[in-house]
């Protein structure tokens, strides 16, 4: 096979800055993710009369549907009502010049936001209910019961769930670059414009992930057994 | 939005004949995938030899890498490939590219998930097997396949239902599948509806997931039913 070895270093920094982007749109997509699934989490595990049967229906919807769909109709759907939003409170708004970032983000979050939601409902559920009577009892608010007692032992359960997404969501968000978003796949991409040795760029875009991942699922396995072996739970395996 | 609803109910009988081939390409990688995944666990679980290292690799890159771009990879790379033998395979479908990366992708995900049950099996059950006098491949098919299988098929659901979500994904090399339909619809009404187009694709593939989904409880079901007896 006759590769352009000399290329594919010479690509390798090109291809490297666009880890930032990658690295930062998984970043903010993750917080997205985790805030949305506390919030439904917590409509989920309170029993909210209305919006309990909207969170189900938006998270099976959200469930059911592939990743790519949800990144186009945000491509699509998010400039409409900014068009729709600028026209009746009168700002400004410049359609030449989007944020494809903050589309991705959105649609990122949204996606696995719902699969937090499961992870936050499900951890809390595995906590024993003596553990809040023993907060209230203890003459502890039930905010402050969630946040001393149940929440930490939650989020220990949680731990292994939670690196899992983090991971899929690193190599889900390479679909970004589909919707405009520049990171490292669609930078890979680009910068094969020169010579059109595409297979060049892609491979040393794998290879960049593939390091990047190894590394960061070493990283949280470690993380995971440094938590579980303080708080004297069994090993587990992420 | 106007006559957004029209071009709702004008495009999706047309997308609905295309769900034969969005499920062509999700039962055929289905299949190939178990059957490669068993054979890559059972040299995982086996004596660390060459063999064992080489399948490690395979596994540990089609698990750390994304899968858009190892769709990438094996269309634009395997041709090379076979360039290099002689066979110039660049007239192959879209879809025979599409098989192979997501066979590859499938069965390292799928062999982790037999590998995890595999190891969470009670080794005294194979024992067990051995001690009535079954032969290895009797063992196999009568009690390492069911009890492994029980273990493996919440996490090997989700799994399938990945692989049908990600089948989406195929329209970026071309391949005409419901997503890929509904993107030549997007492309040929350009500038408007393109939002009413993908909730038709939408619909079509939120029905399939749910049968996917009731399909894979109904196995749970009845496998439950077959130990208890």
């Amino acid at each position: 096979m006759n590769l352009n070895w000399k290329f594919m270093i010479s690509d390798i920094p090109t291809v490297l800055s666009g880890l930032w982007v990658t690295l930062g749109l998984t970043a903010v997509s993750y917080l997205g993710a985790i805030l949305i699934g506390i919030l439904f989490g917590l409509i989920l595990l309170k029993k909210v009369p209305v919006l309990y049967q909207i969170v189900l229906v938006v998270n099976t919807v959200l469930k059911g549907l592939p990743l790519i769909l949800q990144l186009l109709f945000c491509y699509y759907a998010i400039p409409q009502i900014c068009k729709t939003l600028a026209a009746t409170f009168a700002f400004e708004y410049d359609p030449r010049n989007q944020n494809y970032f903050l589309f991705a983000a959105i649609a990122l979050s949204a996606n696995f936001g719902a699969y937090m939601t499961d992870l936050v409902v499900s951890s809390y559920k595995a906590i024993d209910k003596g553990q809040t009577e023993a907060a209230l009892a203890a003459g502890m608010s039930k905010l402050q019961g969630i946040l001393y007692v149940v929440g930490p032992q939650a989020l220990v359960i949680a731990l292994p769930g939670l690196s899992n997404y983090f991971m899929w969501l690193l190599k889900a968000t390479c679909l970004a670059s589909v919707v405009n978003v520049f990171e490292m796949t669609s930078i890979a991409r680009a910068s094969t414009a020169v010579n059109y040795a595409i297979l060049e760029g892609y491979l040393v875009a794998a290879g960049v992930y593939w390091i990047v991942c190894v590394v960061v699922e070493r990283l949280l396995i470690g993380t995971n057994e440094l938590i579980q072996n303080r708080t004297g739970k069994e090993k587990s395996y992420a | 939005m106007w006559r957004g609803h029209e071009l709702f109910l004008e495009v999706l009988p047309t997308l609905i004949t295309f769900i034969p081939v969005t499920l062509f390409y999700f039962l055929v990688p289905t299949v190939i995938s178990w059957a490669l995944g068993a054979w890559i666990c059972r040299v995982r679980i086996g004596k660390k030899n060459l063999l064992y290292y080489v399948v490690s690799l395979f596994v540990s890159f089609f698990r750390g890498t994304p899968g858009l771009l190892q769709l990438y990879l094996v269309f634009f790379g395997l041709p090379k490939i076979a360039e290099l033998f002689g066979y110039n395979i660049n007239t192959w479908s879209a879809g025979i590219f599409y098989i192979i990366a997501t066979c590859f992708n499938f069965s390292s995900f799928v062999s982790e998930a037999f590998r995890g049950a595999y190891l969470a099996m009670n080794k005294g059950q194979m024992e067990a097997g051995y001690a009535i006098g079954f032969s290895k491949l009797q063992n196999f098919i009568y009690v390492i396949a069911p009890c492994t299988l029980k273990v493996a098929l919440p996490n090997l659901k989700n799994l399938e239902i990945d692989l049908l979500k990600g089948t989406a994904t195929a329209y970026v090399i071309g391949l005409v599948d419901v997503m890929g339909r509904a993107d030549k619809f997007i492309a040929l009404h350009r500038g408007y509806g393109q939002l009413w187009i993908l909730m038709a694709a939408g619909l079509l593939y939120f029905i399939i997931n749910v049968a996917v989904e009731f399909s894979f409880r109904g196995f749970e079901g009845a496998l439950s039913k077959a130990e208890r007896g």
